[in-house]
């Protein structure tokens, strides 16, 4: 039982994406769907940390959880807030 | 490792990651394609080139053991048994050091894709592809 | 669109990913893809990437995934960096020529509330911290000059946003002032790319290789992987400060580049276009 515990939070984290990403493809205000995004970028981190990469959860989480939000925040800032 | 009824609880979890990893890259597709804003194209591209990003790291995982290690040499003067040890616990380091570039990569492309949506919008008003495509010269 | 909807086939597919991989596990269809028994290029990576007694056939570095990216496939964070420059110099072409005059904003209370700007001023030099202790030790913990950079390139982006723009360039963090950091980084990460054949060429040895970092059986010629008690890895610690400070100064071109204000990019626009109205 002791040596499931990773492979379940594994799983987990994979739904918790699966969701996540559904949510951002269908908002159709495009503020939260950036907050999806990075919501999704979270749960892929701790995929990428319990497969054993500690080197790419260094860049990961600084590159898709802050600079993608923020230059998606600044872009819809300047042009349009809601899609359609 | 024990079996109930015929298949062994880790690889039923692990294949639960590979085929969530599936879906996200279809949602991904279907996100590039049918929506119109310029803006939901870079998020949803942005999401598949992440998943296929994961989908190289699953593969350089090791299943036999119990718990794999990350590919770093933990003690400062090693000998020959413990270079040994290490490589029956070690994951595979060449998948992670392509997916580093990978990610660098993707990230110049969608920087560039978010000057240029801005510059459209500058010109011509609006981000809608529909209404873009409407336009002539 | 309601909110049942969506939640319904979301439960829908959650199930369905369930089961069917339930259906797949059972038939032993995916059990061949993280395989069982470690491949051969792994284990001659894992092997000699730190053997002290062994000094012909080592990367002399105990973090094996920055020895792969700056040792062994060196070519390809060059190029990788190469890439990231190209988008940078494209997107400066797309914004050129836009001159922003300091007297025509009018000086209202720039930026956000005290409370924000209090808290900026704490959390800044702990993440300048943070981000130097991840670029120096990357050749022995994970990390290294992109996640170093990375890293704080956040505090500048933090320092746009909450103080302003205007703020920003008087202080003297000007688009021309990290052009010219970013080709410093770049032409250090050219030159340490050479160091082994300088050296060599002093030494008078024969044979090198560029990008090379320990000594080799046909190019008997290298960088001391150690100074006095501490690792330094030959070639790894050099690139990894000039990536860092490369890396940083290429996102706060960008984010510069992003928070022009809109009424002076409209304003130049408009006397763009006049002005070729009367000419052609």
């Amino acid at each position: 039982m002791m040596t499931l515990i990773p492979l379940i939070l594994m799983a987990i984290a994979a739904l918790a994406s699966v969701i996540a990403t559904y949510l951002a493809i269908i908002e159709k205000d495009l503020i939260k769907a950036a907050i999806f995004s990075a919501l999704q970028s979270t749960a892929y981190a701790a995929l990428f940390y319990l497969l054993m990469a500690p080197d790419i959860v260094l860049t990961y989480i600084p590159v898709a959880v802050g600079i993608y939000p923020a230059v998606l925040v600044f872009l819809i800032k300047k042009t349009e807030r809601y899609e359609g | 490792m024990v079996k109930i009824l015929g298949i062994s609880p880790e690889s039923y979890l692990m294949t639960i990651v590979l085929v969530s990893l599936f879906v996200n890259i279809v949602i991904s597709i279907y996100g590039i394609l049918a929506r119109p804003s310029l803006i939901k194209k870079i998020i949803a591209l942005t999401i598949l080139s992440d998943s296929a990003n994961v989908l190289a790291i699953y593969v350089g995982f090791r299943r036999a053991v119990w718990y794999p290690k990350p590919p770093v040499v933990t003690k400062l003067k090693p000998s020959p048994e413990d270079i040994v040890e290490f490589t029956k616990y070690a994951v595979d380091p060449l998948p992670q050091a392509l997916v580093l570039t990978a990610i660098v990569i993707g990230l110049a492309v969608t920087l560039f894709l978010v000057f240029l949506t801005l510059q459209i919008y500058r010109l011509y008003g609006t981000t809608d592809v529909r209404r873009i495509a409407k336009l002539r010269g | 669109m309601s909110w049942k909807v969506h939640a319904v086939i979301i439960a829908t597919v959650t199930t369905a990913i369930i089961v069917f991989s339930l259906l797949i596990a059972s038939r032993g269809l995916m059990i061949s893809i993280p395989l069982d028994t470690p491949r051969t290029l792994a284990l001659w990576y894992l092997r000699t990437t730190y053997t002290p007694w062994n000094r012909n056939f080592s990367a002399m570095a105990p973090e094996g995934v920055t020895a792969i990216v700056w040792d062994y496939r060196g070519l390809d964070t060059v190029f990788e960096t190469c890439v990231l420059y190209f988008a940078i110099i494209a997107s400066v072409a797309i914004m050129r020529d836009i001159v922003i005059k300091p007297g025509s904003i009018q000086q209202r209370e720039l930026g956000l509330s005290i409370i924000a700007k209090t808290a900026t001023r704490l959390i800044v030099p702990l993440i300048v911290v943070t981000a130097c202790a991840i670029a120096l030790h990357g050749h022995l913990t994970p990390g290294g000059g992109f996640q170093g950079g990375a890293t704080a390139a956040v505090v500048t982006l933090l320092i746009l946003i909450v103080f302003s723009y205007i703020f920003t360039v008087e202080r003297g963090i000007t688009k021309n002032k990290m052009l010219v950091l970013r080709s410093v980084g770049l032409l250090g990460i050219g030159l340490v790319s050479l160091a082994a054949l300088i050296v060599a060429l002093i030494y008078n040895v024969p044979k090198v290789y560029i990008l090379q970092n320990q000594p080799k059986p046909i190019a008997p010629i290298g960088l001391p992987y150690r100074i006095g008690p501490s690792l330094v890895s030959g070639t790894l610690i050099m690139f990894n400060i000039f990536e860092t400070l490369a890396v940083v100064a290429g996102f706060t071109l960008l984010y510069l580049l992003l928070s022009y204000p809109e009424e002076e990019v409209r304003r130049y626009m408009v006397e763009e276009m006049r002005a070729g109205e009367t000419h052609g």
